[in-house]
C-alpha cells in the first residue's frame, strides 16, 4: 500500500491501495502545529495505512482519514 | 562488407504451407525467399536465412529460440531481420520472439515488419522495431524496401529519426529532438490552441498514453502476526549517506537498521532528497518515517512484528526503469526475511 | 495600460572609460560597474567578463540572466524586489537588447545553477548562447549555503539586477532604434470585434515550491508560495514584476530575463485583434501539498471563466511533483469549458522510457513539448571555464554527479562533461523560445 500526498501521481502509476499524506517535504507532521497535533495526525494515518493492507479491495481506493 | 541473416516462417522460406508449420528451424546458408529481395536492397550481404514453421515456433518457443540461438552462435553478422509478417498472428509472434531474443543475446539491431492489426504488434512493439507493414504479402516488396532503408541508415551509422517519420511503431521511448523548422514553442502553442477552438485537428506533441493497471496484491489476513516493513522514495537516510544515494536520478538505494529505535532522531538522519524542503524532514525525520507510530502499534499489538530495516531511496528525476529495478531488490530481502506487507510511503 | 519599450540592439560590448552606448557598441566601465555591485557588503570577490556567441567558453555555475533596461520615469525595474514597489508595465522602459548579464558564482554552484557553452555543440542547448553576454562572476561570504544543495543565491541574484539596471541607465535619454507598443484596454472597454474574437488567457504557473523565504519567484517582492491565483496585465511581467527564483532544476526555470521577454505573451500580443481577444494573464503557481495544487488549479479555472475566456495556455515552470498542478489546472480548465493547451517539457529518462509526466488526464489533449530534462550530454573541453567547472559535479547541480558507476565523473580530468540536461542553463525554454519537441522512438 503507499502513502502520498499526490493522490493522482499514485493512481496515474497504479498504487492499488493510497492513503493520503498530508505535503511532500512534511508528509506525517505539520512543522507549524504542536508536537501533539503532529503526533495524532501520523498515529492516526499511520493506523489507516495497517489497516488498509487487511482491505479485499476490488479496484483502485484511496482510504478516508479523519485527521 | 556488413552482414545480416534473415529469419522466415516454413511458407516464405518455400518449405510449404499449414501442413508445414511444425517445422523445426534450420539455419540456411545464402539468399531462400524474401531473402533475395533483402540481400538486393541491403547495403549488406545477407549470409544466411534461418526458417522455422509458425507452429513449431508457437508450440515449443523455448526449444525453438535455443536451437536458433546454438545455430547463429557461431556467426558473424551485424543485423537480423525478420518477416515482413503481414496480418499473420503466428508468423507476427514468431517474428518478434525471435528479434527479441536475438536481440538481446548478441546485441545486435534486430527488425520487423507487421500490419497494425497483427497481434504481435501489441505484444513486441515496447521491446523492438516494428515497421508499418501491409496486410498481405502483396505488400512485400514496399515492406522489405522500408525495413532495408531503415537498416542501411542504421548500418552507416546516419541519423535516425523519430518511429512516425522513420515508419514503424512507437516503443513508448521518448526523446527531445530539434524540429527543422526551428518554430519556437510559442508560435506551436498559440496555432495548437487556435486550431483546438476553430474544431479542427491539432496533433498534441505529447499524447497522453494509457494507464497501467497493477495486479491487486491478496490483503493481510492476521495483521497482529504480520512482519510489516517500512520503504520510502523521500530519501531518509543515516546522516553520511553511507549508500552515496544520489538526490535526484536516483539509482541506488539502502536499507537501515531501525532495531532497538523507537524514533528517528534529527541529526542522526536526514533526507538527500533534492526535490523538496528538507527544513522538517531534518528536523523530524518521522514525519516521513514514522517509525515512532510503528513502534507504538507493535506495541499495542495491531501488528505482529516491524521489520528490522527500513528500506530508502530519492524519487525525484529517476526513471521507472530503475525504480522497478530497485523495487525488484528489495523484494527479495523481504521475501528472504519473512516480511507479510509493505507500506511505501512517496513525498 | 501602455508600455512602450525602447530598443538599443548592442551589437558589441567592449570595456572602457565610461558607460555608454552608441551606435550599437555598449561601453562599460568596468570598476564603476563593480563598485555597484559591490554595494552589497555580502559580494566578497567580482569580476566582469564579456562573452559572444561563438566565443570557446563554458559558463557554470550560471544563475540568472537579466536584460539591462532602465524605466525613464526613475522607477525601479524590478518594483518590490529591488526598489520600491510601484506599479511595473506602463510608461516607457528602455533596454539593451541582444545582451543580458550573467550572474555565476566564481565557485560555489547548487541544485537550480546551469550551464551555458557559448560554442560548439553544447551552444544548441541554451538560448543564452546567441546572446552577447556581460558575464558578472563572483563570490559572497553567504557561507551558510555554500555545503548547501539548495542556494538562495540572494546576493549574486540582487547584484545581477543592480548591475542591469546600471547599464540600462546609459540609455534613459538617447533615442532608440525601434520601439515595441504593448497595450490593451481594459477588458470590459473592448470593441465589438474583440469581443467577437476567441477569448484566450495565459496561466503562468510560477515556481513556488520553497516554504522558506528566499528560493521562489517574486511577484512585485511577494513570494509566489503565498499567491492565489490572480489577474495580473501582461505588461507587468513584460516590464519587471517578476524576477525569477532559485529552485527548481536549472533547465525548467525561467530567468528573469525571460520573464522580461516572455515570448509567448509576444506571441499572444502578435494574434491579438487578429485571431483572438487576449484577455491578460493569470499568474498562479507551483505547490508542494495536494490541496494547495488544487485550490490555485480551481481558482484559476474560476477566474478563466469569470472572464469569459474561450481559451487558455498553461505554462509550467517546473517538472516532477508540479506535474499534478500542470494537469490539475488543464483539467479545471476543461471542466469549466475553456478549451486549453499546456506548454510544458517533460522527464523521460535517460532511457526515454519512463512516463513523461507524473500525473496524466486525457483531458490534457493538447500539449506542446519542449524538451526533456533528463536527457544525456557529452561535451568536449572548453578552451575557457568561467566560473568553476567543478561544481557541475561537487555542489549537485541538478544535471550533474560526482561520480556515477557507469558513466563515472560529470567533469572529467581533461575538461570533457557529460551531464544531463536538467543542467543546461534555462534550457527547455517553456516560456516559448524552444525549438526542441520530444518524439517517440
Amino acid at each position: 500500500m503507499q502513502m502520498a500526498n499526490l493522490i493522482p501521481v499514485a493512481t496515474t502509476v497504479g498504487a492499488n491501495k493510497i492513503v493520503p499524506t498530508i505535503s511532500i517535504p512534511y508528509p506525517l507532521g505539520d512543522p507549524a502545529t504542536s508536537p501533539q497535533e503532529q503526533w495524532k495526525l501520523r498515529y492516526h494515518r499511520v493506523g489507516v495505512a495497517l489497516d488498509a493492507l487487511t482491505a479485499d479491495i476490488q479496484e483502485q481506493t484511496v482510504f478516508k482519514v479523519k485527521y | 562488407m556488413k552482414k545480416a541473416i534473415v529469419y522466415l516462417n516454413q511458407f516464405f522460406g518455400q518449405i510449404g504451407g499449414e501442413d508445414k508449420a511444425d517445422f523445426a528451424p534450420v539455419l540456411k546458408e545464402g539468399l531462400v525467399g524474401p531473402a533475395q529481395e533483402f540481400n538486393r536492397r541491403l547495403e549488406a550481404e545477407v549470409t544466411h536465412t534461418v526458417i522455422c514453421g509458425d507452429n513449431y515456433m508457437g508450440s515449443r518457443e523455448e526449444e525453438a529460440v535455443q536451437q536458433i540461438l546454438d545455430a547463429l552462435a557461431d556467426k558473424e553478422f551485424d543485423i537480423f531481420l525478420a518477416g515482413p509478417a503481414f496480418q499473420a498472428g503466428r508468423y507476427g509472434n514468431a517474428c518478434g520472439v525471435i528479434c527479441k531474443a536475438v536481440k538481446q543475446r548478441f546485441k545486435v539491431p534486430v527488425l520487423t515488419s507487421m500490419h497494425v492489426e497483427n497481434p504481435g504488434v501489441e505484444m513486441f512493439s515496447k521491446d523492438i522495431v516494428i515497421f508499418k507493414g501491409g496486410r498481405s504479402a502483396a505488400a512485400m516488396r514496399k515492406n522489405i524496401k522500408a525495413m532495408a532503408t531503415y537498416a542501411n541508415k542504421l548500418l552507416s551509422g546516419q541519423e535516425l529519426f523519430d518511429a512516425q517519420t522513420e515508419g514503424y511503431f512507437g516503443r513508448g521511448i521518448r526523446h527531445q529532438v530539434w524540429r527543422p523548422d526551428q518554430k519556437p514553442a510559442a508560435d506551436r502553442a498559440v496555432e495548437m490552441l487556435l486550431k483546438k477552438l476553430k474544431g479542427e485537428a491539432f496533433v498534441s506533441e505529447l499524447p497522453i498514453p494509457e494507464l497501467e493497471k497493477v495486479a491487486i496484491a491478496p490483503p493481510v489476513t492476521d495483521l497482529s502476526q504480520a512482519t510489516i516493513a517500512f520503504a520510502t522514495s523521500g530519501g531518509i537516510v543515516p546522516k553520511e549517506n553511507p549508500d552515496r544515494i544520489q538526490s535526484a536520478s536516483a539509482t541506488r538505494w539502502g536499507r537501515y537498521s531501525i532495531k532497538g529505535l523507537e524514533r528517528l532522531a534529527g541529526g542522526e538522519y536526514k533526507t538527500i532528497h533534492a526535490g523538496y524542503d528538507p527544513t522538517a524532514v531534518d528536523a523530524d525525520p518521522n514525519v516521513c518515517v514514522p517509525v515512532d507510530a510503528l513502534r507504538a502499534y507493535e506495541r499495542e499489538g495491531k501488528i505482529g512484528k516491524l521489520h528490522e530495516y527500513f528500506y530508502s531511496t530519492v524519487g525525484t528525476g529517476t526513471t521507472q526503469a530503475e525504480a522497478a529495478r530497485m523495487g525488484q531488490e528489495m523484494i527479495e530481502y523481504f521475501q528472504n526475511e519473512g516480511v507479510d506487507a509493505v507500506v511505501l510511503l512517496s513525498t | 495600460m501602455k508600455l512602450e519599450i525602447g530598443n538599443f540592439p548592442v551589437k558589441d560590448i567592449v570595456f572602457g572609460a565610461k558607460t555608454c552606448y552608441s551606435d550599437g557598441l555598449l561601453t562599460i566601465n568596468k570598476q564603476e560597474a563593480l563598485a555597484v555591485v559591490k554595494e552589497d557588503e555580502h559580494i566578497t570577490e567580482a569580476d566582469l567578463e564579456i562573452v559572444m556567441p561563438g566565443d570557446q567558453v563554458r559558463l557554470v555555475p550560471v544563475k540568472e540572466a537579466i536584460e539591462p533596461r532602465v524605466k525613464l520615469d526613475g522607477s525601479p525595474l524590478f518594483p518590490g524586489a529591488a526598489g520600491d514597489l510601484v506599479r511595473a508595465g506602463s510608461g516607457r522602459t528602455h533596454a539593451l537588447k541582444g545582451c543580458s548579464v550573467l550572474v555565476v558564482g566564481k565557485h560555489w554552484g547548487g541544485f537550480q545553477d546551469g550551464l551555458i557553452d557559448m560554442a560548439g555543440e553544447g551552444a544548441k542547448y541554451t538560448y543564452y548562447s546567441q546572446l552577447k553576454n556581460i558575464v558578472l562572476v563572483a563570490d559572497t561570504d553567504e557561507e551558510f549555503e555554500q555545503q548547501e544543495q539548495q542556494k538562495k543565491n540572494h546576493a549574486l541574484r540582487w547584484a545581477g539586477m543592480r548591475l542591469a539596471e546600471y547599464l540600462g541607465r546609459c540609455v534613459k535619454d538617447l533615442e532608440p532604434e525601434q520601439v515595441e507598443i504593448y497595450q490593451l484596454p481594459g477588458i470590459t472597454r473592448r470593441d465589438k470585434a474583440l469581443k467577437n474574437l476567441p477569448q484566450v488567457v495565459l496561466v503562468l504557473q510560477a515556481q513556488s515550491q520553497m516554504e522558506e523565504p528566499g528560493y521562489n519567484d517574486l511577484f512585485y517582492g511577494w513570494d509566489c508560495n503565498h499567491l492565489l491565483p490572480t489577474l495580473v496585465h501582461p505588461n507587468e511581467i513584460l516590464d519587471g514584476a517578476i524576477i525569477s527564483g532559485s529552485f527548481m532544476p536549472c533547465s525548467s526555470k525561467w530567468s528573469t530575463y525571460d520573464f522580461q521577454n516572455f515570448p509567448t505573451i509576444k506571441r499572444l500580443y502578435q494574434e491579438h485583434g487578429k485571431s483572438l481577444n487576449f484577455l491578460g494573464v493569470i499568474l498562479s503557481n507551483l505547490n508542494v501539498a495536494l490541496e494547495q495544487k488544487q485550490r490555485s488549479a480551481l481558482v484559476t479555472a474560476a477566474l478563466a471563466q469569470t472572464l469569459g475566456a474561450d481559451g487558455a495556455i498553461v505554462a509550467e515552470e517546473g517538472y516532477g511533483n508540479p506535474d499534478a498542478d500542470f494537469i490539475a489546472c488543464i483539467v479545471a480548465l476543461e471542466d469549466a469549458g475553456i478549451m486549453t493547451v499546456g506548454l510544458t517539457n517533460e522527464c523521460t529518462g535517460r532511457d526515454g522510457a519512463s512516463q513523461p509526466l507524473v500525473t496524466l488526464d486525457p483531458k490534457a489533449d493538447a500539449i506542446v513539448s519542449c524538451g526533456n530534462v533528463s536527457e544525456l550530454i557529452e561535451l568536449p573541453p572548453m578552451e575557457r571555464v568561467i566560473g568553476e567547472l567543478q561544481s557541475l559535479a561537487r555542489d549537485g547541480l541538478s544535471g550533474g554527479w560526482a561520480d556515477d558507476e557507469i558513466l563515472g565523473p560529470s567533469v572529467r580530468k581533461d575538461g570533457s562533461i557529460i551531464m544531463e540536461n536538467n543542467a543546461m542553463f534555462c534550457g527547455d525554454q517553456v516560456v516559448g523560445w524552444s525549438p526542441k519537441t520530444v518524439k517517440e522512438y
